[in-house]
């Protein structure tokens, strides 16, 4: 089929491929961009939810004696430490990854929304502080610090599902926001079990349900 | 002449595999977004010498701007899909649909 060659095209680089082949061709590259470029939130989600889970869970545990000597507090307490700084780099290592040799407008808003979650907690740790210095009875601690995490947590989610129009993330900033109310009327040490449950149980759903869904590729094409 | 008619109005600048791959590299991007000329390459899997031959024929074409700009004192170039080469994909994409949708140049196409 020589007439399919354009004289533009030099030998050799012209397509030999029907029109279903090059849609396949495009399709295997698509989803080879958008591997590389697109962060994964199936990851993300589920560094959280093993996060949450096991982390409020060894703290609920460690808390009601439920693990005798086995677990003090101070450890559950490292552990959950542990967990959410391991999940806090993977989401970052993420965003570094994906953004790696791109600039413009999707980078600001990724920059913008990162950051926001620093300024969050900053905001967040210089009320909760100021408020122990002021007599907050110290049993109450442990309800400040989780329900306004989670109210910014869930705030910032909120916030994600508009800035890339994801419904899942949206929705899953209502049930944080449900939990952490949910959490602090539990009462301590019942709040770290709905955190752990709940908390790390909707992160962990989540998670499945992008995976299911098949695709940041589609999911992040705004 | 079977052949001409079978892929009618496919647009040559896009139509070769190794351009259309750096097409729909870069339509991947939000509208907007520029990416540097070694991540590109690493999304494509060309070799450097190769993509710069068809980026240019890109940017002739119109479809594709090339910016350099400096990063601490060392020259980057970045390469953005203009808003006609994004518009000749959307079209590209939209002929082959066509293409498959008229089935009596199926037997032609198996021919190419």
């Amino acid at each position: 089929m020589e007439e399919i060659q354009r004289p533009e095209l030099s030998a050799g680089e012209q397509s030999h491929l029907g029109p279903d082949e090059t849609l396949a061709l495009i399709e295997a590259q698509r989803g080879r961009a958008a591997r590389s470029l697109y962060v994964d939130p199936a990851l993300i989600l589920g560094a959280w939810g093993v996060a949450w889970l096991i982390g409020f869970g060894a703290i609920y545990l460690a808390a009601t004696g439920r693990l005798g000597t086995v677990m003090p507090t101070w450890l559950a307490g490292v552990i959950a430490g542990v967990l959410f700084a391991a999940a806090t780099l993977v989401s970052l290592g993420e965003q570094v990854r994906r953004g790696r040799g791109v600039q413009g407008p999707s980078r600001r808003i990724a920059a913008m929304y990162g950051w926001s979650w620093l300024l969050a907690f900053v905001g967040l740790f210089a009320l909760d502080l100021a408020l122990g210095r002021q007599g907050l009875p110290s049993h109450l601690a442990p309800l400040l610090w989780t329900g306004s995490s989670l109210l910014a947590v869930g705030l910032l989610y909120l916030a994600g599902g508009m800035l890339w129009d994801d419904r899942l993330q949206y929705g899953l900033g209502v049930w944080v926001l449900i939990t952490g109310a949910a959490s602090v009327a539990a009462g301590v040490y019942g709040n770290f079990l709905v955190l752990s449950l709940a908390g790390g149980g909707g992160f962990l759903i989540a998670a499945v349900v992008t995976r299911i869904r098949g695709g940041r590729a589609e999911r992040m094409r705004a | 002449m079977t052949g001409e008619r079978a892929l009618p109005n496919l647009d040559s600048v896009i139509h070769a595999q190794a351009r259309l791959r750096v097409t729909v590299a870069l339509s991947v991007l939000p509208a907007g977004d520029k990416v540097t000329f070694p991540r590109l390459q690493e999304l494509v899997g060309m070799t450097a010498g190769n993509l710069s031959t068809h980026l240019r024929k890109l940017e002739d074409a119109g479809y594709i701007t090339i910016t350099k700009a400096y990063q601490r004192r060392t020259p980057v170039t970045y390469v953005t899909l203009t808003r006609a080469g994004r518009r000749a994909f959307e079209d590209y994409i939209a002929t082959l649909h066509d293409l498959l949708a008229r089935p009596e140049q199926d037997s032609d196409d198996e021919d190419l």
